[in-house]
């Protein structure tokens, strides 16, 4: 066993050390990861049909797309692939150091405590209870647990580092380091925030910062959340299953420190043409580019793994789930960057092209490494013999074919909206003024991914049968492999190396040194950060201000509140782009200074329904009461949920006080007499909508319901900066805000 | 006089260009220490890691 060995510094004699490594704990997280993934993707197929029909919002508020969406995208990346990392780096991380973890204590904490997590997430957002930035949308005690949950695997990991018997640190666990160190940066600074309840708080930034901030966050979530870990797991999975080394040691060095210090500058390839300042957005996009190399890089050192065993990979499930896999995440990692240039972005954002992009790196590259891994660690920790190979098989077919009838059918879509808002007819207007009309188009593809996603689901509970049935094969008592090691001496000398380790560089010092090397990860990401987040908030010129910009009235501010409860901005955008067939569409463009005081920011990533940007004055409070009942009373072919219950929930108007106080303390010019005043200050004004709602030929008694308070805010947006800010007195006939 | 009015005085390129030469610089300090001839064989037994885990000195427990 000491063949391999790298770095030990045993004198000859010595006595070695006997050790057992912990894989109880890796058995609970990879029953975990099949769990919440079935449950993360059965959502994915229930919202999937959502949007083919809106009668599968069942009119529940706890089941409308809105709410469900997050649900989907918490459960799939911080359970399904949050588990599956656990998987693979307590499995990996024991036996790549020759040490058990540092406490089983801290081990079964970290399990208990993330599972605690992802509950709390079930049981808070599907009740509104969310801070509705993407892939962060958990309030804020969920954030702090996350952190200290996050800390006790920290703790764990490092401790095992220092204990370990292996000098070397092989190219899996650096990876695992980056994913340690980024994601506590990353969580930490996006969900700063100032909390106005147990269940609710405003981010610290505003507009355009809080744009930046979050799209900083969001992207390298991708990157050190579901790139960096599997890329570990692929360098520690794949050389087992393969029999065979990593194809090039030296590529994946190159790839690892690449992909730190170029990821963490993407960032801003999400806000192309919005808001955000043209040098930010140009500074991502060049970042991005780059990242083609290093990423193409880590694919070729996959698949060249390979050599001279691909015969196996007609036999083995393990590979052909590995090699579809690292396709994939080839396949995802050059249109990641395609999709960063500016005008090719410029017909993308917004559409379900990035649905589909996202979907491709999720289940192929995610999903299928989770299910290769899950199908080499079985037999291995269950000690019986996997219960049906064929069934592997099965799955890795059904999978695959459920994957690309879902991207095709979504890449489609995606491109069939770009083109047609874009779409000019020969009197220079535009080709398809009704936004529904695009959204009449996409239903069939849309039928086609709920059969694609139902597939891969399928697959999942496959692979749940075949795990249960491989379970139950196992010993009645689980039989624990004695290992033997030298330690490692306390002070490590380079002359008693084998092989000279002093010969071996500054890199080579590093990787015997974890403390240095995490530290100049930390370096790598928090100095590629500031340099665009410190000028990002400093410059004054970033964000001009308007004067004419104010802050919500307190009744404003709580319909913001309900928007962002109902999940609003994961169907419409706040943000039109200097874009001929935007501003035709929607109205004057979007200018940073309209967003000082949005905290958080609500410029969406998607436009399912129309962007409301302008809506404000557009129609008449009668039409938006007509269409919270019921859409299609106002737009026959909308697929828009109804929010029937808005019209009885009573606001909360203490809430609406400590939301204006939040709000102040953040900076916004609130005076004291209207931190004060605030609720008196919503009544009146919900006094004068619901009247004029009355007196339009609508309902009577709303003046204290939630869906005044959405309505007054709705009639806010864009009217700052228009001339004539007038609200519409007539219904109108027009369907711009359905959907 | 504020930090952010001297970094609003100051042209855009000048970050980027600092960025860029820190990047480039430590890209190919880590190109050039990698492709060093002296430290082929250590890459070499270092990928063999994953591969030297699996062969136990005994078991503890087992089928009952």
């Amino acid at each position: 066993m000491t063949t391999a060995t790298m770095g030990g510094s045993a004198v000859p004699g010595e006595r070695m050390d006997r050790f057992v490594y912990d894989d109880a704990i890796v058995r609970l997280f990879l029953l975990a990861t099949l769990v919440w993934g079935l449950v993360g993707m059965l959502v994915g197929v229930v919202i999937a049909l959502q949007l083919t029909n809106p009668i599968f919002n069942f009119q529940l508020p706890w089941l409308s797309f809105g709410r469900l969406r997050p649900l989907h995208t918490n459960a799939v990346i911080f359970a399904f692939a949050g588990n599956a990392i656990f998987t693979g780096v307590y499995y990996s991380a024991q036996r790549l150091l020759k040490a058990r973890m540092w406490s089983d204590g801290l081990s079964r904490l970290h399990f208990w405590g993330w599972q605690a997590i992802i509950v709390s997430a079930a049981l808070t957002l599907p009740f509104g209870i969310t801070q509705s930035k993407e892939y962060a949308e958990l309030e804020w005690p969920i954030d702090v647990a996350i952190a200290l949950v996050w800390v006790v695997f920290a703790v764990n990991l490092f401790g095992t580092i220092v204990r370990r018997r292996e000098r070397h640190l092989y190219v899996a666990l650096w990876f695992y380091i980056a994913t340690v160190v980024a994601i506590a940066v990353l969580h930490i600074f996006n969900n700063l925030v100032v909390a106005a309840g147990p269940f609710k708080s405003y981010s610290i930034y505003a507009g355009v910062q809080d744009a930046f901030m979050q799209w900083w966050y969001g992207h390298n979530a991708v990157a050190f959340f579901l790139t960096t870990p599997f890329l570990g797991m692929m360098y520690y999975f794949l050389p087992k299953a393969a029999e065979r080394p990593v194809f090039s040691y030296r590529l994946s060095i190159l790839h690892f420190w690449t992909l730190v210090f170029i990821y963490i500058w993407a960032g801003p390839h999400h806000l192309h043409y919005t808001a955000l300042p043209a040098w930010a957005s140009t500074l991502g996009m060049l970042f991005s580019v780059m990242l083609w190399m290093p990423s193409w890089g880590g694919m070729v050192n996959g698949l060249l793994t390979l050599r001279g065993a691909w015969h196996k990979v007609t036999e083995d499930p393990v590979l052909k789930f590995f090699v579809v896999a690292v396709t994939f995440y080839g396949m995802s990692t050059f249109e990641g960057p395609l999709m960063s240039i500016k005008s090719v972005n410029a017909l993308s954002h917004y559409t379900d092209w990035t649905i589909a992009h996202v979907h491709a790196g999720a289940l192929g590259w995610v999903g299928f490494m989770v299910f290769g891994m899950v199908y080499w660690l079985l037999p291995r920790l269950f000690q019986a013999e996997l219960w049906s190979r064929r069934l592997a098989e099965l799955h890795f077919w059904i999978a695959t074919v459920g994957i690309l009838l879902y991207i095709v059918a979504i890449y489609a879509a995606g491109l069939t909206q770009g083109l047609m808002w874009r779409a000019f007819d020969e009197t220079g207007r535009l080709a398809y003024p009704d936004f529904v009309e695009t959204t009449m188009r996409l239903i069939p593809m849309y039928w086609v991914r709920v059969l694609g996603g139902g597939l891969y689901l399928a697959g999942l509970v496959l692979c749940g049968v075949n795990t249960l049935m491989t379970w139950r094969r196992r010993p009645a008592q689980y039989a624990e492999p004695v290992h033997e090691a030298p330690a490692l001496t306390a002070r490590y000398t380079p002359e008693a190396a084998p092989g000279g380790f002093r010969r071996m560089g500054w890199h080579r010092r590093w990787e015997g040194l974890p403390l240095t090397f995490s530290v100049w990860v930390g370096v790598a990401v928090v100095t590629a950060s500031l340099f665009e987040i410190i000028p990002m908030f400093l410059v004054g010129s970033n964000v001009p201000t308007i004067q004419a910009v104010h802050p919500y009235t307190p009744l404003e501010l709580a319909g913001r509140d309900l928007y962002v409860a109902e999940g609003c901005n994961n169907c419409h955008s706040q943000m039109i782009r200097p874009i001929r067939a935007e501003t035709m569409r929607y109205g004057d463009y979007s200018k940073p200074g309209e967003f000082v005081y949005d905290h958080p920011f609500l410029w969406g990533s998607r436009r399912i329904g129309p962007d409301l940007a302008r809506i404000g004055g557009k129609y008449p409070h009668l039409w938006h009461v007509r269409h919270m009942e019921d859409p299609r009373s106002t737009t026959p072919q909308s697929i828009m949920p109804a929010y029937p219950w808005l019209a009885q929930a009573r606001l909360d108007w203490a809430a609406v006080e400590r939301g204006v106080a939040a709000q102040a303390t953040l900076g916004v010019p609130y005076t004291p007499e209207e931190v004060a005043g605030a609720a008196a200050l919503g009544r009146t004004q919900a006094g004068e909508i619901a009247a004029a709602i009355a007196q339009q030929g609508g309902p009577a008694g709303l003046e204290n319901t939630q869906l005044v308070a959405l309505i007054a805010y709705l009639q806010r947006l864009g009217t700052d900066i228009k001339s004539s800010p007038k609200v519409a007195t007539a219904p109108a006939g027009g369907q711009g805000a359905g959907r | 006089m504020k930090l952010g009015d001297v970094m609003s005085a100051m042209h855009f390129n000048l970050f980027a260009q600092i960025a860029l030469i820190i990047a480039v610089a430590g890209f190919a300090v880590v190109l050039v220490t990698t492709f060093l001839a002296r430290n082929r064989e250590p890459f070499r037994r270092a990928s063999l890691l994953p591969l030297a885990d699996d062969s136990p000195a005994g078991t503890r427990g087992g089928r009952a």
